[in-house]
């Protein structure tokens, strides 16, 4: 650590200028690679230690087309205005460098001409020189310099040791800390004085733009275009199941397996039992969906960085708008099968405070990958009859089922909570394809998996070890509860049917038994009140504890086979169904809560989210169970 | 706001250049529509439509491509562009 601070560089720059790769190249990847506006959406920052022994202070800010006019405060443009205002406010030693597209050079140089009228200390990157360079022209960067009077660089990303040239270039400029003059330039002009064209500039500009122009031919043709998105999702979300399915279960069994031999290592006891009904029961089932979670997080990247996720939001426009959304809301819209909690911030993308705010509010109800282990579970236990096609329907059907949500309660929102006012209308750049970069993709979904597996490791596997204690401990009233134990259970039975959780779960049941829930799944639903992943944790504790031990009989087997206090079964389809349609809709996540009350700046969105979706998801599991329960 | 030009980049047909000649717009709306690329002067060629009304598919002079709302589309007024 050196004693002197590091002196903050801003990276500033219209959407797509190239700033987020620069980034990563500059910073290791602390940020995500994005091919669409607005990909970086929280501030983020990194200190990078130079040659001579300075320390850098790297800030990503969001992409900009100006910092002039007046944008709405909680916008991706709002956020940078802030933080700029703020750095010049705080008179710390800081630089704003900004990443100029190369091939778009003169609306560039207008964003370069506002910061030099603000009158910070500048410098200019020039990215995508490579592409410039195949279509056929070159940027004077000696006199680009001249005229702005600032340091300038010019370079690309991809070019090897880029990153080296970039940071002493970066560090002259910090010790140079050049405050331009404010005279009026033209960008037009500059652009024109600095561009260097090749005799076959036109030729090689037609013939790189060609690549772009047959894919979107296809892609985004009036009627193969829309025919192709939707089979893409299908894809998408089909893919989740079908490359992810046969590695799931193998997994399954060696968790059951390992699961015997752990108990006939140890033989029957207390220890034996936290270790295998809580550890790996609990925390276990739920790790057996890691493959899923890699797949959706490689896939939607390269949707992401390839460039067809501005093609979709252009698809999409006009049916978003119908529900009161927009081509904007698609970016969010579409991590959210990820995690609900990025694409919150990503909403800030949307110029339209309105319609940020109906998209933050339904973003929760489309399908996150922690949805998927229940949804797995579900149709592994109740569906197994049906042929692989049924079941990948059935899962695919679910992930439209939350779509198809979102897009009914941001048309309810829009009609009474938040009215649709006049809308900002659509303008969004179609940046060209680009091949996305196996290594980032291999990064991310890397990721994803520790990320996941920490999570299964910390508060999975805390709140396993804690339900299986609250099932383990008398509750009120335990002498009796006991007594509705099937006969002949073991004792390790009849101990849970006496238990603080049976009793809390027992109290519910009133209320829940018209949605076909029981006193267990009702427990299942406590405990995943915080962290909808911990539903199959909760359940694996349960029905753990509710077999032998040495059974190595998957979870989903287990719930099937469940008896009722009379000795029937006690779930069928129905029931399965109805539990479906309330994680459909519930927004069963604290971190989701917590993220829109701070993009929202009020606890009363937070509120009003977690209060709607918990209405509707059981008026819907109701309905769903009265009416498969007379039907099936 | 005054009315709506007569001719507008909503009326343009696909392949046919033109240069935008006003922008109609309130004048927060037009500021940050010029700092996108399309402003007053810019030349632009509508690529496609988005079927059912959607978005327009355009590009500028500079050679920026952009989806624009149609709706906005029709504030933005535009004169016959250079013959190729």
């Amino acid at each position: 650590m050196s004693a002197a601070p590091a002196t903050v560089v801003a990276l500033v720059g219209r959407p797509n200028a190239g700033k987020s790769s620069l980034y990563n190249l500059l910073t290791g990847g602390h940020a995500k690679v994005g091919n669409f506006p607005g990909v970086t959406v929280d501030v983020l920052e990194a200190d990078v230690a130079l040659a001579s022994g300075e320390h850098l202070r790297f800030v990503d800010l969001p992409g900009v087309y100006t910092v002039e006019g007046e944008p709405d405060p909680e916008s991706d443009e709002g956020h940078a205005r802030r933080y700029l205002e703020s750095l010049a406010r705080d008179g710390a030693p800081h630089l704003v460098a900004q990443v100029l597209d190369a091939t778009h050079l003169a609306l560039g140089l207008k964003l370069t001409l506002e910061l030099r009228r603000r009158g910070v200390p500048l410098a200019v990157l020039v990215t995508q020189h490579d592409v410039l360079e195949k279509q056929g022209s070159s940027v004077d960067a000696v006199a680009l310099a001249a005229e702005l009077g600032v340091p300038v660089l010019a370079t690309s990303a991809r070019e090897k040791g880029a990153g080296h040239r970039v940071l002493d270039f970066l560090g002259d400029a910090v010790r140079a800390a050049k405050v331009p003059s404010r005279d009026v330039l033209d960008a037009d002009a500059v652009a024109q004085k600095v561009l260097r064209p090749r005799a076959d500039a036109r030729e090689a500009l037609f013939a790189s733009r060609r690549r772009t122009e047959r894919l979107d031919a296809v892609l985004l043709h009036p009627v193969l275009g829309p025919v192709l998105f939707l089979g893409l999702m299908v894809l998408l979300f089909a893919s989740v199941f079908l490359i992810a399915d046969p590695v799931t279960w193998a997994i399954d069994g060696f968790m059951g397996a390992l699961g015997s031999r752990v108990e006939a290592a140890l033989g029957p006891g207390l220890v034996t039992s936290a270790l295998v009904d809580g550890v790996l029961g609990g925390a276990g089932t739920v790790l057996i969906f890691l493959p899923q979670i890699v797949v959706l997080t490689v896939v939607m990247e390269l949707i992401d960085a390839s460039g067809y996720l501005a093609r979709g939001s252009f698809l999409v426009d006009r049916l978003l708008s119908v529900a009161g959304l927009g081509g904007r809301s698609f970016v969010p819209l579409l991590t959210a099968h990820a995690c609900a909690v990025p694409a919150i911030t990503s909403a800030r993308i949307i110029r339209d405070p309105g319609q940020r705010l109906r998209t933050i509010l339904v973003l929760p109800l489309m399908t996150c990958s922690a949805r998927i282990p229940t949804y797995g579970l579900l149709i592994a236990a109740f569906f197994a009859g049906s042929s692989a096609l049924t079941r990948g329907a059935l899962f695919v059907g679910l992930y439209f089922a939350g779509i198809g949500a979102g897009l009914v309660a941001s048309l309810v929102l829009g009609r009474t909570v938040k009215r649709t006012a006049q809308v900002l209308p659509l303008v969004l750049e179609l940046p060209p394809y680009r091949r996305p970069q196996a290594r980032v993709m291999a990064r991310l979904g890397w990721r994803a998996a520790t990320r996941f597996v920490k999570d299964v490791g910390s508060v999975i596997l805390v709140a396993s070890v804690i339900l299986w204690a609250l099932l383990s401990v008398p509750g009120p009233g335990h002498a009796a509860a006991k007594a509705t134990a099937p006969e002949g259970a073991s004792k390790k039975v009849v101990a849970m049917h006496g238990s603080v959780a049976a009793f809390v779960g027992r109290a519910l049941e009133p209320v829940t038994r018209p949605a076909g829930f029981d006193w267990r799944v009702n427990i299942g639903l406590i405990g995943s009140f915080g962290a909808r992943e911990l539903m199959v944790g909760t359940m694996g504790v349960i029905f753990g504890i509710e077999t032998d031990d040495d059974d190595p009989t998957p979870l989903a087997a287990k719930l099937r086979d469940a008896k009722a206090p009379d000795g029937e079964r006690a779930y069928g389809v129905p029931t399965a169904l109805a539990l479906m349609g309330f994680f459909v809709i519930a927004c069963q996540c604290m971190s989701t809560v917590a993220a829109v009350r701070r993009e929202t700046r009020s606890w009363k969105w937070a509120a009003f989210l977690l209060a709607y979706t918990y209405g509707a998801a059981y008026v819907l599991a109701v309905a769903v169970y009265q009416v498969a329960s007379r039907v099936l | 706001m005054s009315g709506l030009p007569s001719s507008s980049l909503a009326v343009l047909p696909p392949g046919q250049r033109a240069v935008v000649s006003a922008l109609s717009l309130p004048e927060r709306e037009a500021v940050w529509l010029r700092a996108v690329g399309l402003g007053e002067g810019v030349e632009v060629t509508v690529l496609r439509r988005a079927p059912f009304g959607g978005p327009l598919h355009l590009r500028t002079g500079g050679g920026a491509e952009l989806a624009v709302d149609r709706a906005l589309a029709r504030h933005v007024g535009v004169a016959a562009g250079a013959a190729v």
